[in-house]
This record gives C-alpha cells, structure tokens and sequence, in this order.
C-alpha cells in the first residue's frame, strides 16, 4: 500500500448524558447521518455527573479535546437541573484548563436534545476541524489517579 | 468478587454492523484484552440463538461479566440483561460497546472504523472489570391515578381507569371538562361532538371513583413512580354546587366577553356556563374579566355565589400520572389569508360551531347575515410549511375535518357552491370514503403547491386567486366565505408543563414518547403516560384510543401494588464521608440528608427518592458518594481505556 | 384467573399478549404462520425514523418467550367461536409441523441438508428459496423447523420415484436431526379452550396487483411488490441487501414507485391504505443509501404524510435524498424486451396529457387488504374491515361482546397506531378476564 498522507487525527472525548444527548448521538446513527470517527462516548446519566476530575484525567492521558454534554438549560435536564450544575462546575473549569497549559477551545460544554442530532454532527464537525488547526495536546500537567 | 471473567459478544447486526465493521477483527482484538475469557462474533446477538451463545458461555466459561459490541444500550440492554439473569449471572454485569449507532452507521471508511469499534469494545471492557452486581429495590405503589387534562383523551383515561379500580383524579384546567371535542358540531357525518362527550360525562357522573377538579392545575410533583406527591392548586370558582343554572346571575353581569367556547361567534358575561352539557354543571365566574361588582350574588336567590372564595391547595397521592392536555389550534395571525380583516374569513373551529345546532346560529350556515353561495375552505392553514408562521408537520384531521363538513353543507345547502384547496388531501384509512362522497356531492378540490392561494377582499367581494396544479393556471374565484383549516399547535403552556412534569419535547414542539412507535402512549420517565393531541395532532377516535391505552399501561404498571426501582442510584461510602453536605444542597429531589452515626455526621440517601442522576457523585470532595453503575473507579476505566490505558482499583 | 384468546400475531397480537401477560393473565396467540411477527418483521427500516424493523420488533418477540402465561399456538387457525363474554369455547385446528416442537432446538441442521432446494421462500417474498423443511426466518419466535408438506419428497413424493422406491423416500432431516424431533406421522390437532375475552389482531395481506393486468406485474420481471422490494434492501434479505433487478442482477440507476396501486380505486378498494406513501417515500431513501447514483421517482395521487415526524420526513427526501415526486395516474406499464426496461405511460395531472418514461425498475406500492374472514361472530365494514362497533364510547370493542379488534385489520394503519390500540384492547380484555375470576364492580 502506497503510503497515505498521514494528517493529525484529534481524539476526542465525550461524556454524553444519557436522555438529550447521548439519544442525540444515536438518533445522528439511525439517521444514517457521517461525521468524523475522532469521538469516544461515555455514556452518563447526565452531564451534572461529569466530574472535572475526569475530564483533566481524559486530557492528561492524551485527549486533544473533550465534550461534556447534555440537555438543554433551563428546563430539559432530566434531572431538573443537573444541567445547570454541570454549567456552574465547567464554566469555572474552563478558566483553570488555561493554566494548566490547555487552550480553552479543547473543551466544550455542549447542549444538544434527543432530537438534535443534527447539532451533535455539527459540533463534532467544528471540534474536529478546531483541534486540526491547534494540532495535538501536549499537556504539562500532572493528574493524580 | 473474584477476578472478572469476561466474555465479549460482537455482533453483525446483519450489514448493519458487519458492513463497516471487520467485525472478525474486533473480535481478535477483544480475546487479547485484559480479563477476556472468550470473544465471540454472530450475526443477531439479539435473537434468541445470540442469546443463547451468551448464556452457554457463561455456564460453560464461568462467566462473570458480559460485553455485547452492538447496537445501543437503549435498545438492546433490557434484552441482555434478562439473558444473563436467565443464565445466573447478576444482570448488572453487563456492558453494551455502542457500534452500530456510534460507529458503523455513522462511518464509511471501514478501516477506520474497525479501529474505532476495537476502541469501544476495549472501553465497554474496562468498564465491565469494575462491574459490581447490583440489586433491585421494591417499593409500594398507589391504586391511584392523576389525569391531567380533562378532554376527550383524558375522560377516556380516567373511565377506563375507574374501571380497573383506580381511585381517578381528573384535573381541568378550565371551568369544564370536554375540551375541543365538546365543542365541535359534526366530528363524523353522523356523530355530534357534544352528543359523544355528554355520554362519556354522564359515565363520570355515574362513577363515584373519579373526582373531577376543575379550575385546576398541578403545580408540582414530586416523588417517582407508584408513589407520586402531586399539589394541585384549586383556582376560585366563585360558583358553588347550589347553583340550579337558572342563569339570573348571567342577566344582570355588566362584563361582556367574546365567547372562547363559540371561538368568538357570539358573546358571554363574566359569569358564563361553558356550554349546555358542561360538567361540572354549574356556573363559573371567569376571574381575569370580573369586576367584583356583587350584582350576581345578590340576585343569586340558592347563595351558590361567594365572591369572597379563594385559591384552594390540595395535596394528593398517587401512582401514575396521565398527561392529556391536548392542543390548542393555531392562530392565524391578522392578516394570513385575510383573517381578521374581513367578517366573512373565519377558522374551520367557527365554521364547526355554526353548524352545530346549538350554535347562535341554531346550526344554519349564515356567515355575515346570509347563507353564501360560494364558500371555499383553504387547507393546511397553520400546518406544512405553508406560511412563514405555520409548523412544518401536516396537523392530520383537518382534510377530514374540512371535508366532513362540506358534506355537511352540500346536503343541507345544495346550491352552495363548495371549493377546497388543498396541497394534499390527507383522507388516510377509511377516511377516504369522505373524498370520494364529496366528489360525488360535487365539492370542488382545487390542488396548490408551493405558491399558495391569495385572498383579495375588494369593493365587488371576496376573491380568492390560486394558482390550479391541475390545470396549470391561475384561476379567480369570487367567494361569499372562505374558511380556514387551521391546524394544531402544541398547548402554549407546554413550558409549564415540562417545568412540573418533567416530560420532554420532540422537535415540532409537542411531547415525546418513550418510543415513536412501540411505546406510543408512555413518556420517558417511568409512571407517566400521554394521551391525546398533546404527542402531537390527531382525531378524537385516535385520541380516544390512546387514552385507553395509557390507562392500561398504567393499569399494567401498577396493578400489583409495588413497583420495583433501578438500583443504579446513589451510595454513600460512610468511612469516607466528611459531612460536609455539599451533595445535599446540588440533590434536585432532595434525597440526601445528613445524619448523626455514632456522632459522625454522615450523608445518607433515601433510595425510593434518589433518581440516580450522580450529581452528587460529581460533587462530593472526599469520592464518597458514589453512583452504582458509574462509579467513579467504572468511569475512569473507561475514560483511560480511550487511550489504551488501564487503572488499579 | 381466565384467559384471553389472541388472534394473529403481528406487532399488535404481541404488543396486546406481553400487556395482558405483566397483569398475570394466561393469554394464548395464535397465529396462521409458524412464526410471530406479521408483516413488521417483513420491514427493514421503518418510517418515519428509519429504525431497523426487527431491531425493535425482536426483543419484544423474545419477551412472549419469557411469559410463562403465554402460550403460541402457531401454525394454527381459528375454527369457531360459540359462548359469550367471560366464557368463549374456541376450536382451534393446529396444522401439523411434522417437528415435535417440543424436542426442535431450532439448530436447522436439517434445513441445511433437505435435498429439495427449489421451494420459493415465502419470507423473502419467492425471491430466493428454501428447502422443503425451513425455519421461517433468522429470528423467528418460536425458531422451530417446520416441513413443507407439498414440497416434502417424503410426504408427498413425486408420483415416478414413488413407484421406483420400494420404501418411503428421503428421510434425510429424520437422520440429521439431533433432537429427533422429525415425525411424519404428525396428524392435525384439534385444541379446545375456554377463554373469557377475545382479541382479533389478524392483520392484512397485501392485494395481489396481478389484478390490475395492465401494470404488468407477474409478466414484466423488474416490477416489484413494494413489499418485495422491503425484502430486497433487507440485509437479511434474498441478496443480503443488494438491491439488483431480477432479469439480469444489475443495479438499477432509476426507480419508480407507484401509488395507490389497488387503493383509492373505484375499481377495486375504496379506502386508503394508509401506509404506503411514507412506506415508498422510505424505500426510496433506502434506494439511495444503498446506491446513491440511483434515481428515485415516486408517482402518487395525494403524499399521505399525516401521522407524526412524516411530513418531515418527506420534507426529507425530497431536499435532502433528492426524491423525485410526480403527481400523475399511471395508466401502464410495458416492459421493452431487449433491456427488461419499463416504459410507464402517466398521466401527468400537472400538464393534463400522457406521458412517458424509462424506469429501469418498478415498485408497486400495492393495497392492503384485511384477514377478516374469520369464524367470529363480528361484524364487517362495507370496506371488509371488522367494525368497531362504537368508537367513541367503547373503543376497540366489535360487534360482539367481549371480542376485540386492534391493527390493521380494523383499518390500515401504521405501527404505532397498531401498538396503541393493542394496549387499549389488552386493558379491556384484562378486565373481563379478572371479572369473571373474581368479580369487581363495573363502570360500563
Ligand atoms: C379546527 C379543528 C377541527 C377539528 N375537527 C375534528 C373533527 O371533526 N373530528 C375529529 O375527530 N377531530 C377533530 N379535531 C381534532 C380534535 O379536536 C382532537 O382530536 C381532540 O379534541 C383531542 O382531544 P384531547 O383530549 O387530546 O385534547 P383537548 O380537547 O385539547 O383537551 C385537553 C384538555 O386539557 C385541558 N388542559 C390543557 N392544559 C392543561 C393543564 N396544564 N392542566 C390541566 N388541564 C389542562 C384543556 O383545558 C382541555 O380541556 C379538530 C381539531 C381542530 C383544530
Ligand atoms: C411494504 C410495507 C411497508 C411498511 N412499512 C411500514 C413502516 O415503515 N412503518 C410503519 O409504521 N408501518 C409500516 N407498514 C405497516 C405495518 O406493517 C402495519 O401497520 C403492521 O404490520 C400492522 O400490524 P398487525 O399486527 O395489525 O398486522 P400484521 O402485521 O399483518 O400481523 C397479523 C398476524 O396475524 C396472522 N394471521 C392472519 N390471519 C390469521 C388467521 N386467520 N389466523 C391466525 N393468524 C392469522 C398473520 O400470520 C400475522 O402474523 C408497512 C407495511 C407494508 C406492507
Ligand atoms: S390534514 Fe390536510 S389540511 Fe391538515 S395539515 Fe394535513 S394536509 Fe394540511
Ligand atoms: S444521584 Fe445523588 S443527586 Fe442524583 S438524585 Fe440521587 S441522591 Fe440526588
Ligand atoms: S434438525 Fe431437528 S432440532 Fe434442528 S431445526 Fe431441524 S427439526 Fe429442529
Ligand atoms: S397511503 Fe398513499 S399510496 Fe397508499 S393508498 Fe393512501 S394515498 Fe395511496
Ligand atoms: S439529564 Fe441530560 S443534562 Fe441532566
């Protein structure tokens, strides 16, 4: 096989709460819709779940990028408002990942409702195509276990 | 538990899978994997054969944990669960790898897609080693059943629920319960709305299991499934249950409205009877409009009036909750085809009120003083795309609904001239019989497309000018009337709703089920059901159904008297609890609270409350709470596996 | 506790038997076929989601298994109905499978070996074959081998080699069959029950086109049933899923689909059959995933897009597929002999005048019509349909007490419409069942 032009391929990680988002996700499947292979779903109940913790473990072992999502403020959290909790934690996280050596465009916190796969397709077009341009994460941060 | 045995179940899923995915492949990579015993492929995991491959594995290999790479958790987990439970094995013991709806159906290049799927299959493997079993919990569940919404969808339920012995709270937001149905003339051509929805309310009046609340509404709910605390707030009535309907009260109220319950046809007081059948049968007083001016209770000769009444807060109990709020139809805005800025341009709802007997008009079809000649209904008013404003579903009865009632005025007024313009007409079923009568009555069905017909109000008249798909020409028609089809919108209190119910919406904006097509009637939380328009637009018959279809579900649920609950909810590790009770101010349900254990304060979650949301999880500082099934050790694993890495726990 | 009598078991028979059965009610289902399923596990996608029909369908096949208040009665019809509500007497005639079902394992070693290769399989609609002894389909519930009798060299060999042999033929899934399960000597059974409520969930069939001689169906090889055509985009389909033309197995480059074909006809059925716009418009899609250079043309009267998510669905194909939608009557169809092209001659209602076009395959998006001759006292509609006798106050009930209709053979309807009136039945059902076994205060 001739050799193939090897373009830098983000990996990306996703912790998808299970009643928007990760529906979103398998909606974008049964609709047959493309989007880049670079995403790896972790399925929790919801994004008021995430803990930052494990987010800065994704980054420290090599994510370029990660997405925290779920559904959509103020009122489709399946929990009432696990959401906004998740909103609160990672919008003061997003400030700290500066420090750390990790541009802020490598985390999103996302919205997206069981019937927007469209927009899940969306965003991992935009983030794809974001870590290209930043390239890969070279953390120099250490995380403990 | 002893050391993780895991068997690794790749399946085909037809092409589904095995199209993108080497799926020979994976499997290769799944046997090298740590704690893998055995890694198998077949074409339909989730058939029986494919079950049976698991259950004899785990006989035969001592298998203790189970990975199935195949189609979503939200299928096909229920399925696995139980197959292993039938083997032996705890049902929690299962991870589900997503690679069909997250892989192969997503994916083109095969290649990159194998390796994707080896990666989700080593991330669902890592999380399976940290697996633990986990028990269900059982809980008592009520007999008891909140309605909400007392339309025709909603009085069904609550029938049919009495029927089965449920205790049956029907909560009416307004003075009546009816809803639309009560107020349409024709809604087939031999059936009265009103005439169907009396008989059911006289069932209700007879059934002394069902406690109608009207001028009510639900406020807040908490609880879960079979033991639901509802508040219903009881808005004044102002009318009590001495009122004889004598209707002096109504003569003498100096405040004038225009009807809702004849859509604006004719005019009522501040103190108005819905209609004639209206139940419960007594006066109301419609406290937005009164003035509080005493005429009525002084001439009320029974004192069934007392301006004085005030908001009342019931608190009920109840297992299930019935969601059957219904629609309300669209509003066209001034303007759209006329309306509003001619008297003769009215809604297909007021041509409906006009021909019922009990109209002001005692069911003659006079439209700004005289019987027209020409009346032509224009279709999909509000509904598939037709004007900027209009919703992009097609709202399904008013074709049926239109052409019902030209049939209803060509029989009566043979002479009338009956023009429908349609884009398609949607006669689906049996309602085809109705097109194929029309045409014989000789109704003229005039096709658009996508330019849709102009109305010219001019000094000679009504004008309708179109654009005739049949004939491809644009044609002008002079109307005495022209109604219009408008179709359904999602309640305009629908946000509320969500906020107290927490049921969700799909993306035209009405609620959505658990399944669009095998669980058409539940919502996704468990306990509560829908009925009726509010899932989005139908017929009554189909209105009616479902309503008897979500009281049996519900009837289904409940009929044992307990319920049993996922145990995948919180958890408090107590060594490690510091109390400091960050977890019980972010629980939404107000689960968690901290008590005293041999003077540590330590948190404690009451099960039946927690809904296993984890955020407690996410917040507590010392990683003692933890949420079973996503621990944090299990989260992790699967988190470090992304990048091949392993954890120790 | 008394039992309620299912009859068919298509995606509603299911829905209504699993609902019955989480109440604890025995519930028999019987079903002509000697599978569950009906039409649904046909399908391979379903509107207006595009979900894998078996996908959904098969788990809640595997739950009837999972019941042991359940029992199938498969292979098996309906003889007659006497008695009323509370106590029905149903004779039921089960057909013999010549496999003692109770020893199959569904293993299908012997659908492997049977020497007979060339019966037209009813699954895949005759477009592929299967042996004298099959299993019905990959997932079928019970997954039990059942033996053709008519095509079984030892039940019914050819009259030659019956004179030459000196025994009795073949035998050879006898042989292979681990479990011994094979019996020739099965005789047909009569089964009596008493059943305290019925529910007729019988469905539909689909009406043949051959009655409408000038579409060429049956004579002209690349036009199809659309029913047919499900099972060809099946993966687990005659060509795993490839879609070729029958006359020389190449890819098609320009579909039509026909509307109405047997519906809204004077001619033949009044009624809208309800399901095959969107059914059409979603094999079209299906078309064009599968081969995306192909070009899909839908000839319609009226697009039926009524029911939820389907005129968004349409609005789909349309822009997004690039489905080609032509309102015109097609007035026939002839085949070209070189090519096995079709020549479809329309009439365009936009131009008024006839027209013609090259297709290069056919659907037909062909009637439904009701398995409603059944020896049940209910009445009919004028359309054949079994009448719901009030709608309005006494949903899903028929002419006769205590007997029941859910599906389409109430009405063509689509699956969620079938599933909700299945569970509206069950609960009515349920509750003549538990009256007569312990009697509760009734609100009629
Ligand atoms: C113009 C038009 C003409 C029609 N004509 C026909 C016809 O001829 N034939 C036919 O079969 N169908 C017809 N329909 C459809 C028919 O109206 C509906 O199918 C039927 O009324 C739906 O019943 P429902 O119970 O779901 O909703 P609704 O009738 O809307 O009842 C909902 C009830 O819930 C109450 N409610 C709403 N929100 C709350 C809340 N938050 N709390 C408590 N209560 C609440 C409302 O006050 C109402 O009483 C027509 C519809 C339209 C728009
Ligand atoms: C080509 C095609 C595509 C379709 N696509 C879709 C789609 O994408 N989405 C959708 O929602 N709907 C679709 N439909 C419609 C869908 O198939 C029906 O709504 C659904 O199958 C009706 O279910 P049922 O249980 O009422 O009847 P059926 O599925 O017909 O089941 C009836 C059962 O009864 C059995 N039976 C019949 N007669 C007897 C008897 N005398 N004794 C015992 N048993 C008997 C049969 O063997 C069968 O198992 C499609 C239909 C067709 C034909
Ligand atoms: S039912 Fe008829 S009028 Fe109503 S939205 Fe659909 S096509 Fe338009
Ligand atoms: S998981 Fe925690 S925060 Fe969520 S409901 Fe349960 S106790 Fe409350
Ligand atoms: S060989 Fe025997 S056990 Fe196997 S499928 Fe055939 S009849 Fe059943
Ligand atoms: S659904 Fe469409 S194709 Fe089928 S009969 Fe009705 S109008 Fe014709
Ligand atoms: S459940 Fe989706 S964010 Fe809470």
């Amino acid at each position: 096989m001739a050799e193939q032009k090897s373009e830098f391929e983000p990996k990306i990680v996703v912790y998808a709460c299970n009643w928007c988002t990760y529906a979103a996700t398998d909606l974008a499947g049964t609709s047959r819709m493309s989007y880049p292979p670079n995403v790896r779903i972790i399925r929790v109940m919801c994004s008021g779940r995430v803990d930052p913790q494990l987010v800065l473990q994704a980054f420290a072992d090599g994510a370029d990028g990660v997405i925290v999502a779920g559904c959509h403020p103020p009122a489709d959290c399946h929990y009432i408002e696990g959401n906004y909790k998740a909103y609160r934690r990672f919008e003061l996280f997003r400030k700290l990942l500066g420090a750390m050596g990790i541009e802020q465009e490598r985390f999103r916190l996302e919205w997206i409702s069981a019937a927007e796969a469209s927009r899940w397709v969306q965003v991992v077009n935009e983030m794809v195509a974001q870590l290209k341009k930043l390239g890969p994460l070279k953390p120099n941060m250490e995380v403990r276990e | 538990m002893s050391e993780p045995r895991i068997g690794v179940y790749v399946c085909h899923c037809g092409f589904n899978i095995a199209g993108t995915v080497d799926v020979k492949k994976v499997v290769e990579f799944a046997k090298n994997l740590p704690n893998v015993v055995v890694a198998k492929e077949y074409v339909f995991m989730c058939s029986e054969p494919g079950q049976d491959l698991i259950k004899e594995d785990i006989k035969a290999n001592n298998l203790n944990r189970i990975v199935v790479a195949a189609c979503s958790p939200s299928l096909h987990e229920v399925t696995f669960r139980t197959a292993i439970k039938e083997a032996g094995l705890n049902k929690y013991l299962l991870e589900m790898a997503n690679i069909r709806e997250h892989c192969s159906w997503v994916h083109h290049d095969k290649e990159k897609a194998t390796e994707k799927a080896k990666e989700i299959v080593r991330m669902a493997v890592a999380k399976a080693r940290y697996l633990e079993p986990l028990e269900e919990l059982e809980v008592g569940a009520e007999t008891s059943a909140l309605v909400l919404g007392g339309g025709i969808a909603g009085i069904r339920a609550a029938l049919e629920l009495a029927n089965y012995g449920f205790h049956v709270y029907l909560v009416e937001k307004s003075p009546t319960i009816g809803g639309k149905a009560a107020l349409i003339g024709y809604i087939d051509p031999q059936t009265k709305g009103a005439e169907v929805v009396s008989k059911m309310i006289d069932k209700i009046k007879e059934c002394p299991r069902i406690q109608v609340l009207t001028n009510a509404e639900l406020i807040q709910l908490g609880g879960f499934v079979g033991n639901y605390n509802a508040k219903i707030r009881i808005n004044p009535r102002f009318v009590n249950e001495r009122c004889t309907l004598c209707g002096e009260c109504e003569e003498v109220c100096p405040v004038e409205v225009a009807n809702e319950y004849n859509f604006g046809l004719s005019r009522r007081k501040a103190i108005f009877l819905p209609f004639a059948n209206a139940y419960p049968p007594y006066y109301a007083i419609d406290y937005r409009v009164c003035v509080k001016c005493g005429e009525c209770e002084k001439v009320c000769r029974f004192r069934a009036i007392n301006l004085k009444e005030e908001a009342k807060i019931l608190e009920l109990k109840v297992g299930t909750l019935i969601v059957a709020t219904g629609y309300d139809p669209y509003r066209p805005f001034k303007g759209e085809y006329g309306y509003g800025l001619h008297p003769n341009i009215l809604t297909l709802f007021q041509l409906e009120r006009l021909l019922d007997p009990d109209s002001p008009t005692k069911g003659e079809l006079i439209i700004g003083g005289k019987i027209p000649k020409n009346i032509a209904f224009i279709q999909c008013v509000g509904s598939r795309n037709t004007t900027p404003g209009a919703k992009e579903y097609c709202s399904r009865m008013c074709c049926t609904t239109a052409i019902n009632s030209a049939i209803k005025i060509k029989e009566r007024y043979p002479n009338t001239n009956v023009y429908i313009l349609y884009k398609d007409i949607m006669t689906y079923g049996s309602d085809e019989t109705l097109y194929e009568e029309a045409g014989k009555k000789l109704v003229n069905f005039i096709k658009f497309e996508e330019k849709i017909p102009k109305v010219l109000i001019t000094p000679e008249g009504l004008f309708i000018e179109v654009f005739e798909y049949t004939i491809q020409e644009n044609i002008r028609i002079p109307v005495d009337a022209i109604v219009l089809s408008i179709g359904m919108l999602p309640p305009r209190d629908i946000e509320e709703l969500i906020a107290v119910t927490r049921v969700s919406c799909g993306g035209e904006g009405f609620v959505r089920e658990a399944h669009l097509k095998l669980a058409p009637v539940e919502a996704p939380t468990k306990g509560i059901f829908l009925a009726g328009c509010i899932t989005g637009p139908k017929n009554i018959l189909e209105s009616i159904r479902m309503g008897s279809a979500a009281a049996a579900k519900a009837m289904a649920l409940l009929s044992k008297g307990k319920i049993t609950i996922e145990p995948m909810i919180a958890q408090v590790n107590e060594e490690k609890c510091s109390g400091c009770a960050i977890c019980v101010g972010v629980c939404p349900y107000s689960a968690i609270s901290i008590k005293t254990v041999n003077g540590d304060r330590i948190a404690h979650v009451e099960k039946a409350l927690c809904m296993g949301c984890g955020t407690c999880s996410a917040a507590c500082p010392s990683g003692a709470m933890q949420h079973l099934g996503f621990k944090d050790l299990q989260l992790l694993a699967q988190t470090r596996a992304v990048f091949g890495g392993e954890v120790h726990g | 506790m008394s039992s309620v009598l299912i009859i068919g078991g298509g995606v509603a028979g299911i829905q209504a038997a699993l609902d019955l059965a989480e109440q604890g009610i025995e519930v028999y289902l019987v079903d002509k076929a000697p599978s569950v399923g009906g039409k649904m596990a046909y399908l391979d996608k379903t509107f207006p989601t595009l979900d894998c029909a078996l996908c959904i369908l098969a788990p809640k096949m595997a739950a009837l298994l999972r019941y042991p208040n359940i029992k199938l009665i498969m292979n098996s019809e309906v003889q007659d109905v006497s008695g009323r509500a509370g106590n029905f007497k149903v004779k039921i005639l089960k057909k013999p499978t010549y496999v003692d079902w109770s020893k199959c394992n569904g293993c299908a070693v012997c659908t492997e070996k049977c020497p007979v290769k060339d019966v037209p399989n009813e699954y895949n609609m005759g477009l592929s074959n299967r042996r004298a002894i099959y299993i019905m389909f990959p997932q079928a519930v019970p997954k039990r081998a059942i033996i053709d009798a008519e095509h079984c060299m030892r039940l019914n060999p050819p009259p030659k080699a019956k004179e030459k042999a000196k025994g009795p033929l073949c035998g050879v899934c006898q042989r292979v069959c681990p479990t011994k399960a094979i019996d020739y000597e099965q005789k047909p059974e009569i089964i009596e029950l008493n059943v305290a409520s019925l529910i007729i969930a019988t469905g539909m069939e689909l009406y043949d086109p051959r009655n409408m001689p000038e579409l060429g169906y049956g004579k002209h090889q690349n036009v199809y049933t659309n029913l047919e055509f499900e099972r060809l985009v099946s993966a687990t389909g005659p060509t795993n899923g490839e879609i070729v033309r029958k006359s020389d197995g190449k890819h098609p480059k320009k579909i039509a689909w026909i509307q109405c074909v047997g519906s809204r006809d004077i001619r033949f059925n009044h009624y809208c059959s309800a399901y095959c716009c969107m059914a059409a418009t979603k094999q079209a899609i299906l078309a064009k995933e599968h081969l995306s250079d192909v070009q899909c043309t839908i000839y319609y009267m009226d697009i039926r897009a009524f029911g939820k998510g389907f005129n968004e669905f349409l609005e789909r194909a349309k822009k997004e597929f690039g489905i080609n939608y032509i309102r015109g009557k097609v007035v026939r169809i002839d085949e070209i002999p070189e090519t096995k092209n079709l020549k479809i001659i329309y009439e365009d209602t936009a131009e008024s005048y006839l027209k013609m076009d090259e297709y290069d395959m056919v659907v037909l998006s062909v009637a439904i019509t009701p398995n409603s001759k059944l020896p049940v006292p209910v009445e009919l509609t004028e359309d054949g349909f079994i009448k719901m006798k009030d709608p309005y106050l006494d949903p899903v009930s028929t002419s006769a007490e205590g007997i029941f209709v859910v599906g389409a053979v109430a009405g063509a309807k689509d699956i969620p419409d079938s599933v909700t009136e299945a569970s509206a039945a069950a609960a009515r059902a349920a509750l003549i069942a538990k009256r007569f076994s312990c009697p509760t205060e009734v609100v009629k």
